[in-house]
């Protein structure tokens, strides 16, 4: 039925904006990075949202799922800094190429289309109780 | 008179469409970051409209299907065609609306049995 379609929705846009922040959350925290597994550097991470239309009867509503999380491909910044154990033989560290503020704006974004989508779900769950209401 | 008057058949069908609605508008909301997205909407106000002027008005509701409709119109830079805080007050304004339909109906059902004298 049409209301809870509704929530199953709020729900998915939910758990895709908590992924985004998950990642922008790893990517902050290793914007200092320079040694991973695959070595080099820790590369800034970026979640792909695709739509995906459900079986919800004769609408279009999509739900959003999360379709990939790739790397961002963009050079390592360069940073000189000879004392560091990771500098070349010039003396430069290869860093992660992670802008702080750009995962800030970022974490804002997830944050707001986070709270929309539990606003949507609220109003979902208002207009259910106001149904159950003609009943009493 | 019908027990179950044009007005009371609107009231459900006009509480049907603001449902399916609202899970089109939740949808818009959950793909606001979707790349590629196109916003979606569904008029059922003008369908009901257009039903209420037929000549048989009761069977034109009961038949009346809400057609949805996308809007490539808006795009941000990402092709993404959903604006977060107009869809929050779409959102908003359609639960209110879907609220007091309820309360409408509520209100007709409890003179319809004060009248046949049962308690509510």
């Amino acid at each position: 039925m049409g209301l809870f379609d509704s929530m199953g929705i709020s729900a998915s846009g939910l758990s895709a904006e908590r992924t985004r922040m998950d990642v922008t959350a790893e990517n902050l925290a290793n914007a200092q990075t320079t040694r991973t597994a695959a070595g080099g550097p820790y590369r800034r991470k970026e979640v792909v949202l695709a739509q995906e239309p459900g079986s919800f009867g004769s609408t279009l509503a999509a739900q959003v799922k999360v379709q990939a999380i790739v790397q961002d491909g963009s050079a390592p910044r360069m940073e000189y800094d000879p004392s560091n154990p990771d500098a070349d033989a010039q003396g430069y560290v290869a860093m992660p190429n992670v802008d702080t503020v750009a995962e800030m704006v970022d974490l804002i974004t997830e944050q707001r289309s986070y709270e929309a989508n539990t606003t949507a779900m609220d109003t979902a769950k208002a207009m259910f109780g106001k149904t159950l209401d003609i009943l009493r | 008179m019908d027990v179950f008057d044009t007005t009371q058949i609107a009231l459900g069908r006009a509480m049907e469409g603001a449902a399916q609605r609202q899970t089109v508008l939740a949808g818009n909301l959950a793909n606001a970051n979707t790349a590629g997205y196109v916003r979606r909407d569904v008029d059922f106000t003008s369908t009901l409209r257009d039903a209420l002027k037929a000549d048989d008005p009761d069977k034109a509701l009961e038949d009346a299907t809400f057609s949805e409709t996308t809007d490539p119109g808006a795009v941000q830079g990402d092709g993404n065609g959903v604006d977060l805080d107009t869809e929050s007050s779409a959102l908003a304004q359609n639960g209110l609306l879907y609220q007091s339909l309820a309360s409408v109906l509520r209100t007709r059902n409890a003179i319809l049995e004060d009248a046949i004298g049962g308690s509510h």
